[in-house]
């Protein structure tokens, strides 16, 4: 067949595409929380859904909640084993001396500076006054005044969203692969992750450390772990926090 | 302007942005014929809860969203106002009456939207807008009349088989170009707009939807149905107001990729809907009621609306008010609306107003203010400084006091 190199090269490809991504960026004099620290969880904000034929991503309540279960659970042995004191924050009005509103307040201050970072430093339109700082973001005063009232050393922030393929969905990502045999290829994304979690050092205000973690594929069946499951989600604890690197400074000097 | 929105974010660049290789054929709607409000039958009982999967997920995601807007800085958090919205909302809510929740967020806009769960927010520039309570309820009633014909979902669900049949259809005639070189891409396009189309068109029926679910709900329980068409020729008039003091044209307002049905037809149908469902004991307008529970507020709304700039449509607004009668706060932002507009001649006018607005024994001290100011420019020295003492003596505590009192002293 005429054809034939170029097709497996493009399905090979297609199905190499799939992929599991994770960029992290830390202020340049961020060391990795060792020892004896204490780090607050920040209420998750987990959402787990089913991707329709169409491409919508449908959400789905049984999943999220235990998908959200099982993420706070593998935090938390993760942190532990980095030697760190964990409290998880399941709801806004779980600590003592802090108002709900207050939590609010700091959630949706992250959520705007967590946006602004993503534009900034993920999403290519980078800042001429950041340049080569590294992380250079704040949550000020108000971190502060939380990290006082809490007695805890950092805050984390983690955002995850995953998604499954529904069996529609499936069926015409392999109809778009089998084309390309027919030469129609019409590749179809299936489900996949997008995760992003953010370390304040609460002494400071400042945000320390952030990472960003992507899986997709176009590939029909191929799945990067299910957050659905325990080890699942786990795995996606680990890739988001298990190597975090230190700042560019702390580099150097080592 | 976008009055009345549906909660679901169906916005038209998501929809046409985010179709992607899609194609669909024959989903198009036909023109769309009124809906009666007799055909209107609530869908949900009380206390509805979700029990299909996907609704239980829409349900988990809008209790997040409401916990935000209940938490939100932008909300007017007045008890006894909210809880006035709150039994107009019970009054007409039908089976669903206990589990209607209202917010009120301090938007100058006329605008107003319902959650699939049963919360709805509303915006302070819709109260400015109302001139009863009969007019609230329609707006109320509307909302909630997405809640009780399970809009959100229903929507949803049109969605999701309609992207489905454009994607399965579009790939159904690549499948068979590439296999037997028959080109549809033509046809696929024109299948593909057909698709789009249809999803616009049935949003614009679930508004209809709503509009006829309303009305029928604020009738039943005694208000008088024109309230909700005069709205309607409220908002119409309000827009070319706008537009004709700028010099513009119009926006009609109605395209085939609107989410809403184009305000006239709206009217035209309320108008009938409202003719069937007259009837005697269905004439409740309730003004002192409403006006007693909106309280200072008026004066925050119309404050913030003349700070718009659009001095066409709050000249407008006010004089629309003011059909039930001038009074010295509708006067003072007449006055206000010249004053920040500022053309040749808009002094004169703001003058007149601020002029009219002290003989009503509910100006607000402000107008001695700019009443006082205005004499000062037009060289009435005595008579000018006599109205900013008056300004100082009703409003002692004023943050402008020590200016006007250097004023005084010059």
């Amino acid at each position: 067949m005429r054809r034939g190199p170029l097709v497996s090269l493009v399905t090979s490809s297609l199905v190499l595409s799939a992929c599991v991504q994770t960029r992290q960026v830390a202020d340049v004099e961020f060391e990795p929380p060792q020892g004896d620290y204490s780090l607050i969880v920040m209420r998750p904000d987990v959402s787990v859904g089913l991707l329709t034929a169409g491409g919508l991503v449908e959400p789905r309540a049984d999943w999220t909640e235990r998908a959200r279960a099982n993420l706070l659970k593998a935090l938390a042995e993760q942190q532990a084993g980095r030697g760190g004191k964990t409290r998880i924050l399941e709801n806004r009005s779980g600590i003592q001396g802090v108002s709900a509103d207050q939590v609010a307040e700091l959630e949706r201050l992250h959520a705007a500076v967590g946006a602004s970072i993503a534009i900034h430093k993920y999403m290519g339109a980078t800042l001429p006054t950041k340049r080569r700082r590294g992380l250079d973001w704040t949550l000020g005063e108000d971190a502060v005044a939380f990290g006082k009232a809490t007695g805890m050393d950092y805050a984390l922030f983690l955002h995850a969203e995953d998604s499954f393929a529904s069996s529609g969905r499936v069926a015409l990502q392999v109809l778009g692969i089998a084309g390309c045999f027919i030469g129609f290829c019409a590749p179809q994304g299936g489900g996949g992750q997008s995760a992003y979690t953010s370390l304040v050092d609460l002494r400071t205000g400042e945000v320390v450390w952030f990472n960003v973690l992507q899986t997709s594929s176009l590939a029909p069946g191929v799945q990067f772990g299910d957050i659905r499951t325990p080890e699942g989600a786990a795995q996606m604890v680990e890739r988001l926090l298990g190597r975090m690197k230190a700042g560019r400074n702390i580099r150097a000097r080592q | 302007m976008n009055p009345w929105h549906e909660a679901l974010p169906l916005t038209r660049r998501a929809l046409l942005g985010g179709l992607g290789c899609t194609c669909c054929a024959g989903l198009v709607g036909t023109a769309e014929a009124r809906i009666r409000p007799a055909d209107m039958k609530p869908l949900v009982g009380a206390g509805h809860r979700p029990t299909d999967k996907d609704e239980q997920g829409l349900w988990q995601q809008y209790q997040r969203v409401e916990e935000e807007i209940a938490g939100s800085n932008l909300l007017i958090r007045d008890p006894a106002l909210t809880a006035y919205l709150g039994t107009v909302a019970e009054r007409t809510g039908g089976p669903a009456a206990k589990d209607l929740r209202v917010y009120l967020a301090h938007i100058p806009e006329f605008n107003a939207f319902m959650a699939p769960t049963g919360f709805m927010v509303v915006f302070s520039g819709l109260l400015l807008r109302m001139r009863d309570e009969a007019q609230l309820a329609g707006v109320i009633a509307h909302e909630a009349g997405h809640f009780l014909r399970r809009h959100q979902i229903r929507q949803w669900r049109d969605l999701k088989r309609k992207t489905a049949a454009m994607n399965f259809l579009g790939m159904a005639a690549g499948l068979g170009y590439g296999a037997t070189g028959i080109y549809a891409g033509d046809l696929v396009r024109l299948a593909q707009l057909g698709g789009i189309l249809s999803i616009f068109s049935y949003s614009r029926e679930l508004e209809a939807e709503a509009d006829a679910m309303g009305l029928r709900q604020i009738a039943e329980t005694g208000y008088d149905p024109n309230a909700m068409p005069e709205t309607w020729q409220q908002l119409i008039a309000e827009v070319e107001a706008s537009a004709a003091m700028r010099k513009k044209r119009p926006k009609r307002g109605y395209s085939l990729l609107a989410t809403h049905p184009a305000p006239e037809q709206r009217m035209v149908d309320l108008r009938a809907s409202a003719r069937e469902l007259a009837a005697p004991g269905r004439t409740e307008r309730a003004r002192e009621r409403y006006l007693a529970a909106l309280g200072g507020h008026r004066k925050t709304f119309l404050d913030d609306q003349v700070k718009l700039n659009d001095p066409g449509a709050s000249l407008y607004i006010i004089r629309t008010l003011a059909k039930d009668g001038w009074n010295g706060l509708l006067r003072y932002y007449e006055g206000e609306v010249w004053r920040l507009r500022g053309q040749k001649g808009d002094d004169a006018l703001a003058g007149r107003s601020y002029a009219a607005a002290i003989a009503y024994p509910d100006a607000p001290p402000e107008v001695w203010r700019a009443h006082g100011y205005q004499l000062l420019k037009e060289g009435r020295r005595d008579e000018g400084q006599a109205a900013l003492r008056r300004y100082l003596s009703l409003a002692p505590q004023a943050p402008d006091a020590a200016m006007i009192r250097h004023t005084l002293g010059q």
